[in-house]
């Protein structure tokens, strides 16, 4: 008997050779999908991830117009009915609006992902309250606002699937982040409820909490932290935007997790593990 | 500033229409067996009125976000009291 070849790994450790260009399966082909804070960051990348695999993308941004407009040209190559839609989720009657928009527009909604946030950080005694609101009201309250709004639209489908972006300092709780990790610990609890008040309408409900992943919040951290970060992460590199994006199209997918509701996904690296 | 008397008459008649309309809308989507036009402006939508529960609720809020556009949260509790609150509510916030 021959002895079994070993098989060359063509995903690389550091993942640069996985080919996520064509998502064979997990498919979201006709649906509409809505994503908060997509034109930058992990937000661009799931708006582009589920393009790729077939939903009609709503891209949304509260107001950078030139980023928005390079944010969907990029998307539009993949799925060609992809769109902007302008609000502030802090705002309920930006909410409201848009939503009323989506219903308007296409009539129903498959998918939302709450990815919109914020931070500003500093030690809790001398955090003023503009800062402690403005992160609680975008990551949690705008994310309960989408959601409410979301959830009415899935009701009166009887399906649907939700993803909330957390953060490992929802888990960690660093200092300097009162505010931050407060939002994102929230934001892993409001999961759970909804998923046990939107179970019996078919909607699932569930988190995906990236650790450290390259982005235009990670850049700017000095050189020295950077490398205190890393020394923690078991895979050795920083995380990529698309390393997210694909499980939250997994937890999307019906086909796959049609069974999975109100659970957390971490996606660090193993930094928390 | 006073309204003319046709004035009040139009606004009068398109209150009465809005009910009219409202009337139509909970029994169509909450599938109520009473004929829409026996129910009065002023039967409470819950308990002893209409017998409304927690989920004709949702599912009216979003008949009324539906149609004209208006939300109602538990906040606004007060305008499910009764089909004239309901009313209020809609006409000022559409």
């Amino acid at each position: 008997m021959r002895p079994n070849k070993t098989r060359p790994n063509k995903t690389r450790p550091d993942g640069a050779g996985a080919d996520r260009s064509r998502p064979e399966g997990m498919r979201l082909d006709g649906q509409v999908a809505f994503v908060t804070g997509a034109t930058k960051g992990i937000g661009l990348a799931v708006a582009t991830d589920l393009a790729r695999a077939g939903a009609t993308v709503l891209l949304n941004y509260r107001r950078d117009v030139e980023r928005a407009k390079h944010a969907l040209r990029a998307v539009a190559e993949h799925q060609p009915d992809a769109a902007l839609v302008q609000g502030d989720v802090a705002d309920a009657g930006d909410v409201n609006r848009m939503f009323a928009q989506i219903r308007a527009d296409h009539g129903r909604l498959d998918a939302l992902v709450n990815n919109a946030g914020i931070a500003s950080d500093g030690y809790a005694l001398m955090m003023g309250d503009a800062k402690w609101h403005s992160v609680l009201d975008t990551n949690l309250g705008g994310a309960f606002l989408c959601c409410r709004a979301a959830g009415r639209l899935m009701v009166r489908q009887k399906r649907g699937a939700i993803v909330a972006i957390g953060s490992t300092s929802g888990l960690n709780a660093p200092p300097g982040q009162a505010n931050y990790a407060a939002s994102k610990a929230g934001l892993l609890a409001m999961v759970r409820v909804l998923a046990k008040e939107l179970g019996g309408y078919g909607i699932r409900v569930n988190a995906v909490v990236p650790g450290f992943v390259d982005t235009a919040m990670t850049r700017t951290m000095p050189p020295a932290d950077l490398d205190a970060y890393l020394a923690r992460v078991p895979l050795g590199r920083i995380g990529r935007p698309e390393d997210v994006a694909s499980v939250v199209r997994f937890l999307l997918c019906d086909e796959v997790t049609a069974y999975v509701t109100g659970t957390t996904v971490v996606v660090d690296g193993g930094m928390t593990c | 500033m006073a309204l003319t008397l046709a004035e009040t008459a139009a606004a009068a008649q398109a209150r009465q229409d809005v009910c009219a309309e409202v009337k139509t809308l909970l029994v169509e989507r909450l599938t109520l067996d009473v004929d829409p036009a026996v129910i009065g402006d002023d039967q409470p939508l819950f308990g002893r009125g209409l017998e409304l529960d927690s989920i004709d609720t949702l599912e009216l809020a979003m008949a009324v976000e539906e149609k004209y556009g208006v939300m109602i949260t538990d906040d606004d509790t007060d305008s499910l009291l009764s089909l004239n609150r309901l009313v209020d509510h809609v006409q000022a916030n559409r």
